[in-house]
């Protein structure tokens, strides 16, 4: 194999570096900013706790509905021909670009109480703003492109020579989907609904037009709290910066940890989606 | 044992137009599908295998006519360009897919035995990004036969073998049809894998069928340049390539014998004094074959053979050779009425 030359190689370095000090500065920041033992009191805090237990759940819904109806839009896109095609690959894209604010505002606009998609709420019994559900709601919106994009992609790569293999050794095309065409695309599936999630839990603008307080309701039964993001902002807004970098802190400790738990796991092979490009 | 028989099969694939075709694949009978790139070979084999609709004609399975049966029902093998391993399986578990998706509750038993006998046992928990081209092969063939399909159709399954790799190849072609009696549809580009395990050819230009047959009208009978070519004419001219051919030369001559598309022959021996033809040596490479001399006669670049003992020396680049070309030796390209049909 051909060897970089050490200027290339110090390019490739330093280009990078810049890219990761970017990443981690402000996080040390955060982390220098907050003592250890107010991080860890914000740790024992029952109300930080509660934020961040409503945040993983919501986020965990939304990348519930990800699932759902992410990943088959994903694959349609990646897999049929239609007339249209490009038009709902830009709405897609259309959540990514929209200033969160405005996504608030316009779910605000459609439930409202004369609004259909208000009316519809209403008739089914499922509140939204200050609920579950408006989180839940703001999160799909600004999170689920992620996972419609990689499965596209994912779906993509997928040879449909390989699949054409799987039909002629007797599978039908159900069987062909979930045996070959899921397992293959799962590591860029996976890949988006990790995105999805980051980008769900990261989310603040739309919920705080939304849901800026979350009270027991739907599948939803714990004490009135909000989202992390929401919980933190408002310990800006009260001048409180020690505490908003403590429960950043703890916050980003647990993503951190999640994120670094399935790349290890992928590594290892106890994720299955690697296994066949990492076994010896 | 199962006969498959293909009537005038028509398929399209965009604006690309595939037929009419006509084959009868009977128990261990072995067609190699010729042609250039976009000829219709891997369209052909798709098609067989229910992966494209077919726009006329019928596929039949022992008389049955299965051309709109669901590529999983059809009892046919095909292994595509590439293999088609599943990357996330590792060779035990590629091996046992179509014992799996068919629920049959021996899947692990039937599957060691097909590792035994294919030589995998030993690879069975390797992945396949991490066999060799001939392992791969092997766990495609074991995988395909798992099936336990009547008919095996196989698109390019000399690629990117070294040639250990391909002469088992060529062993285990020969098993499948003298103890699996299995009809085998090869496309190849490989004319050594090709004469070697097939009975019949059919030879693929645009879509259309412009040569079935044995070797032999193969040999007799190149439809074009490329058939030539794969058949191993080592001088193939074009009719364009021919006219311009100052007057007088060889190219003159052999326009004059050569078919609508041109003319091909092998290689000529060097004759150490004389010849009908002068050429000038432009390299000199050994062979399996003896010496080949590629010369120029004029513009004409012909390859000629020097046998190993002929003469006193090789010839030099630069040095004047003779040689002789027997009429009996060319063979006309693009006759306007190709042999379809014609057997061996």
């Amino acid at each position: 194999m051909r060897r970089d030359g050490p200027y290339w190689l110090a390019l490739q370095v330093a280009l990078s570096g810049s890219l990761l000090l970017l990443f981690v500065l402000p996080i040390v920041a955060l982390f220098t900013y907050a003592p250890p033992s107010r991080i860890l009191a914000a740790w024992n805090n029952s109300q930080v706790r509660e934020a961040i237990g409503l945040t993983l759940y919501a986020s965990g819904i939304a990348v519930l509905a990800a699932v759902v109806f992410a990943i088959p839009l994903g694959y349609l896109l990646a897999r049929r021909r239609f007339p249209g095609r490009a038009v709902v690959e830009s709405v897609v894209a259309l959540p990514v670009v929209v200033p969160h604010l405005l996504v608030g505002l316009g779910l605000f606009l459609l439930l409202l109480p004369g609004a259909p998609l208000g009316k519809a709420m209403a008739y089914l019994g499922i509140p939204v703003y200050d609920t579950i559900w408006g989180v839940v709601l703001v999160m799909v919106f600004v999170s689920a492109p992620y996972t419609v994009l990689a499965a596209d992609l994912s779906f993509r790569a997928v040879d449909d020579r390989v699949l054409e293999a799987a039909r002629s050794l007797g599978a039908g095309p159900a069987t062909a989907f979930l045996t070959v065409t899921v397992p293959l695309a799962l590591r860029g599936l996976v890949a988006g609904l990790l995105l999805s999630w980051a980008r769900a839990v990261s989310e603040i603008g739309g919920i705080l037009i939304l849901a800026q307080v979350v009270y027991p309701g739907g599948p939803y039964g714990g004490p009135v709290t909000s989202t992390v993001s929401v919980y933190v902002y408002n310990l800006v807004q009260q001048g409180d910066l020690p505490d908003a970098a403590a429960v950043s802190s703890v916050f980003l400790l647990i993503a951190f940890g999640i994120f670094l738990a399935v790349r290890l796991g992928e590594r290892s092979g106890w994720l299955p989606w690697r296994r066949g490009e990492l076994a010896p | 044992m199962t006969t498959w028989s293909v009537e005038a099969l028509e398929a399209r694939l965009d604006a690309f137009r595939l037929g009419p075709v006509d084959l009868e694949l009977a128990p261990g009978r072995t067609v190699a599908v010729l042609g250039s790139s976009g000829a219709g070979k891997t369209t052909l084999l798709r098609a067989l295998a229910g992966f494209l609709p077919v726009t006329s004609g019928r596929i039949r399975r022992e008389g049955r006519d299965i051309t709109e049966l669901a590529p999983e029902r059809r009892g046919l093998g095909y292994v595509p360009q590439g293999l088609g391993l599943f990357a996330h399986r590792n060779v035990a578990r590629n091996v046992s897919y179509p014992y799996e998706v068919r629920g049959r509750t021996d899947a692990r038993a039937r599957s060691r035995e097909l590792l035994a006998r294919f030589g995998l046992a030993e690879l069975a928990h390797r992945y396949p990004a991490r066999l060799s081209g001939g392992e791969r092969q092997r766990v495609a063939l074991a995988r395909a036969l798992a099936a336990e399909p009547q008919v095996v159709v196989w698109d390019e399954p000399g690629q990117a073998l070294d040639v250990e790799a391909r002469h088992a190849l060529v062993d285990v072609l020969d098993d499948l049809r003298s103890n699996e009696r299995l009809p085998v549809v090869l496309v190849t580009h490989d004319p050594a894998l090709a004469f070697s395990t097939a009975e019949e050819f059919l030879v693929l230009r645009r879509g259309r069928v412009v040569l079935r047959g044995g070797a032999g009208a193969l040999l007799d009978h190149p439809p074009d340049a490329f058939v030539a070519r794969f058949a191993g004419f080592e001088n193939v001219f074009d009719r364009a390539a021919l006219a311009n051919t100052p007057a007088g030369s060889l190219g003159r001559w052999l326009l004059e014998r050569s078919g609508p598309g041109g003319v091909a022959f092998g290689r000529p021996h060097v004759v150490p004094a004389g010849g009908t033809w002068t050429a000038t040596v432009a390299s000199v490479r050994p062979t399996p074959e003896g010496v080949a001399v590629a010369a120029r006669m004029r513009s004409l670049p012909v390859v000629l053979r020097q046998e190993p003992g002929v003469g006193a020396s090789l010839p030099v680049p630069g040095a004047t050779v003779g040689f002789h070309l027997e009429e009996k030796s060319l063979r006309a390209l693009g006759s306007a009425d190709p042999p379809i049909g014609e057997a061996a």
